[in-house]
């Protein structure tokens, strides 16, 4: 049986009631929308997440994968969104897997809400879980309690109540792809410029029946200026007390030491912005 | 008889009266409305002197939890001069922390300096400026002005002043000093590109023999430069700071005052 | 946590209706009433975290069986999670007893649930049905987990207001037509005093012809559109 480990919960407690602060989660302050439209279903998300006032990552991504043509948008403590996620695509996949059959989002939303039920609120997951399937298009909310609504258009986070108030003066019926990406574009502004919680940049997911389009960083309205003085400091400014030379012989009797092609690249995965 | 039917339980026992019950919601479960008259309004400001100007600076952004209350609200105020609009005013005072408190603050200041100059026929010094405000903090030590300020000039010689202080009045005369939201955030950059903390001379010896690099008074522009970049980077990483940047440069002919946009998200 | 129990002047009042931090509350005004043909559901369609709306147009009247329905009132995650189970439970007896389960077979469960849970539970709930055994029934299960047969039920924040207009207006054997006006008369008043009710008022007309939804908007004065295909 999964689940989660709770043998440093005595002394946690303990810690805290002599005054040792609980850790602080990364939260995704966020704003999340969703919208139907003919055909097809769209969600749309910001890319701030803060620890209390700090900004944690100026461009995390907030559109998770579930299933090909399920996604889902979160906000909250931004592990358990990321994990929950994980866990229900993962079941969802082999649920598939042993039916045969493409899953569904109802079963998707069901898994979600049961899962969060049985932790009572603890997993601070707030969702918004878009799809097509055989059935047709889908939209809907799943609160960190279970409770679930069916809607067609959602919003969620701290900006939820800046994205509604676009939605409730601008949606109409039957809008069509482009209107509901641009609606809700307009939605995720509003709780981006509003809602200290949202910032930086607009994500969003269009889902049709034949395939699941994903924008990210379709909005940028937030571009840092450049500084106006170079911050590169002269080799030599840092003081070295203690220095010690590790060839490249000594260090590859322990690791793999691979060449790299051109001395003016680095081998790590993303690039740092840095003064040149 | 009259004891069998006496509904009063036994004196001096355990009682069963309601009267030890609360009769009010324990606190946590429903809202207590205690009265809190304090509110953080957010934001950040700075101050540098130089050898002949001091630079104070400040965003111009107030908010109040995830909310933001207005994209203008300066944090920057002259002090004394001539009428409301304080022509030919040479103290600046910024003040960030509570906003009521603030505009409190500075209009006791203001109206201190203002008298001064009514009563004396001369203008307020800045170091006897900075030690009345100091005062003015003190004497509500207890139920303090909830703010960080600062008070930038030039002082009797024509150099750059710059004064820091306290809720409750403690202050001190430096070089340069960030308050407000993001001072843990543009201090340590201040400490290093102002006062050159943690940099050596390269090549000026080996070990402990290094020579660290000599902080000297910057020029006006470098200065200038920044504070801007103080600013935009910590509109960058603090949610509460951003929408726009006030700055007034303190010189021998006059206060110059700016306002550049900053990011709105 | 120590005390949830407090005392005023009138008595003891211990506070049941005390939601978990940040959670989906459904404020809400229920009711069910039995008539001649059967019995009636209704219910508003607010949904409210703290004092936002977070659903305007909730469906409270859920189906847990082809003619048992019931109505929600109390915390919307719970609520949801029981009738879930409820319907999981009728399904499985419908198939294997080849039977359609009667009303108090559904009730009893609902009161199991919510009896043996009642100290992690707040789910005010109604439950209304009918069978070709018994008719139409009317069930109403409060937050405690005791079970109540009764003629009419109302619940939910929105019902401490309609008692009088209720008591005042009931009457047995109603025509469909009036027992539609006495549940719409009666949310009506629901939902202008009280604050956490609102939006429009859903029914489920229950009789031996099965399931019929109506739907009424505040827009058109609560008066239409009606019958829902």
């Amino acid at each position: 049986m999964g689940g989660f480990d709770f043998s440093n919960h005595n002394r946690n407690a303990a810690l805290h009631a002599q005054g040792v602060p609980l850790p602080k989660a990364t939260s995704t302050g966020t704003t999340i929308v969703g919208c139907m439209f003919d055909g097809g279903v769209v969600i749309a998300a910001d890319t701030r997440a803060t620890s209390g006032p700090i900004v944690a990552d100026k461009n995390c991504e907030k559109l998770h994968y579930i299933a090909p043509q399920i996604w889902c948008a979160g906000a909250g403590t931004a592990a358990d969104t990321e994990f929950t996620t994980a866990i229900i695509s993962s079941n969802l996949e082999l649920h598939a897997l042993s039916t045969g059959r493409k899953p569904r989002v109802v079963t998707c939303m069901t898994m979600l809400k049961q899962h969060l039920f049985r932790h009572q609120g603890y997993i601070g997951a707030y969702l918004v879980v878009a799809g097509v399937d055989p059935t047709g298009c889908h939209l809907f909310t799943v609160h960190a309690h279970g409770s679930t609504d069916k809607l067609p258009y959602v919003t969620m986070g701290s900006g939820s109540l800046a994205a509604m108030s676009v939605f409730e003066t601008q949606w109409r019926p039957q809008l069509d792809k482009d209107a509901a990406v641009e609606l809700c574009s307009q939605a995720i502004l509003a709780g981006i410029f509003n809602d200290l919680g949202s910032g930086s940049n607009v994500d969003v997911a269009v889902i049709t029946a034949d395939k699941t389009t994903l924008m990210r960083n379709y909005i940028t309205p937030n571009q840092r200026v450049p500084k106006q003085r170079n911050y590169k400091f002269p080799k030599g400014t840092t003081a070295v007390l203690n220095e010690k030379i590790i060839t490249k012989e000594d260090i590859s009797k322990y690791v793999t030491v691979h060449e790299l092609e051109d001395d003016s690249k680095t081998a790590t995965a993303e690039v740092m912005d840095v003064d040149q | 008889m009259a004891a069998i039917f006496s509904g009063a339980p036994p004196q001096g026992g355990p009682g069963y009266s309601f009267n030890q019950t609360p009769r009010t919601a324990p606190s946590g479960l429903r809202q207590h409305h205690g009265f809190y008259p304090y509110t953080d309004n957010g934001g950040s400001t700075l101050g540098i002197s130089g050898a002949d100007f001091t630079i104070l600076a400040g965003d111009t952004r107030s908010t109040s939890g995830y909310n933001i209350n207005t994209r203008y609200a300066p944090k920057l105020f002259k002090i004394g001069g001539e009428g409301p609009d304080n022509k030919n005013a040479r103290i600046v005072l910024s003040v960030v922390g509570f906003a009521a408190d603030g505009d409190a603050l500075k209009e006791r200041l203001d109206t201190i300096v203002k008298m001064y100059k009514y009563q004396h026929g001369k203008e307020m010094s800045v170091a006897a400026c900075a030690q009345r405000l100091s005062h003015i903090l003190y004497n509500k030590r207890f139920f303090p002005y909830y703010v960080h300020a600062i008070l930038g000039g030039l002082d009797e010689e024509g150099r750059g002043a710059l004064y820091s202080y306290d809720p409750v009045g403690s202050y001190e005369r430096e070089q340069c000093r960030a308050a407000g939201a993001a001072a843990s955030l543009i201090m340590p950059f201040l400490d290093n590109q102002v006062n050159f903390k943690n940099q050596y001379e390269p090549g000026s010896g080996t070990g402990h023999d290094l020579q660290a690099k000599v902080a000297a008074p910057l020029p006006r522009d470098t200065v200038e430069e920044l504070v801007r970049d103080a600013f935009t980077s910590a509109v960058e990483r603090h949610i509460e700071v951003g929408d726009g940047l006030q700055m007034m440069i303190i010189t021998r002919d006059g206060i110059q005052e700016t306002l550049t946009p900053l990011k709105q998200d | 946590m120590t005390q949830t129990g407090m005392i005023e002047a009138d008595g003891i009042h211990v506070d049941m209706e005390h939601l978990k931090k940040g959670e989906v509350n459904l404020g809400t005004s229920i009711m069910a009433i039995n008539f001649k043909d059967g019995v009636i559901l209704g219910a508003d369609s607010r949904t409210t975290t703290g004092a936002y709306i977070a659903n305007r147009v909730t469906d409270k009247l859920t189906q847990v069986h082809d003619t048992i329905w019931c109505c929600r009132s109390g915390s919307a995650a719970d609520t949801q999670a029981v009738a879930d189970i409820v319907q999981y439970h009728l399904g499985m007896y419908g198939i294997t007893n080849n039977e359609a389960p009667t009303t108090q077979t559904a009730a009893a469960i609902f009161q199991e649930l919510c009896y043996s849970n009642k100290d992690q539970l707040s789910a005010g709930m109604i439950i209304a049905g009918y069978d070709d055994r018994h008719g139409g029934q009317v069930y109403s299960i409060p937050l405690g987990g005791s079970l109540h047969k009764q003629p009419y039920a109302i619940g939910g924040s929105g019902s401490t207001y309609i008692y009088g207009y209720c008591d005042a207006n009931w009457r047995e054997d109603m025509t469909e037509e009036e027992g539609i006006q006495f549940v719409k008369g009666s949310l009506q008043e629901a939902i202008k005093w009280d604050g956490s009710s609102g939006g429009v008022i859903r029914m489920v007309v229950l009789t031996a012809k099965g399931a019929q939804r109506h739907l009424y908007l505040p827009d058109q004065n609560y008066e239409g559109p009606g019958k829902q295909t």
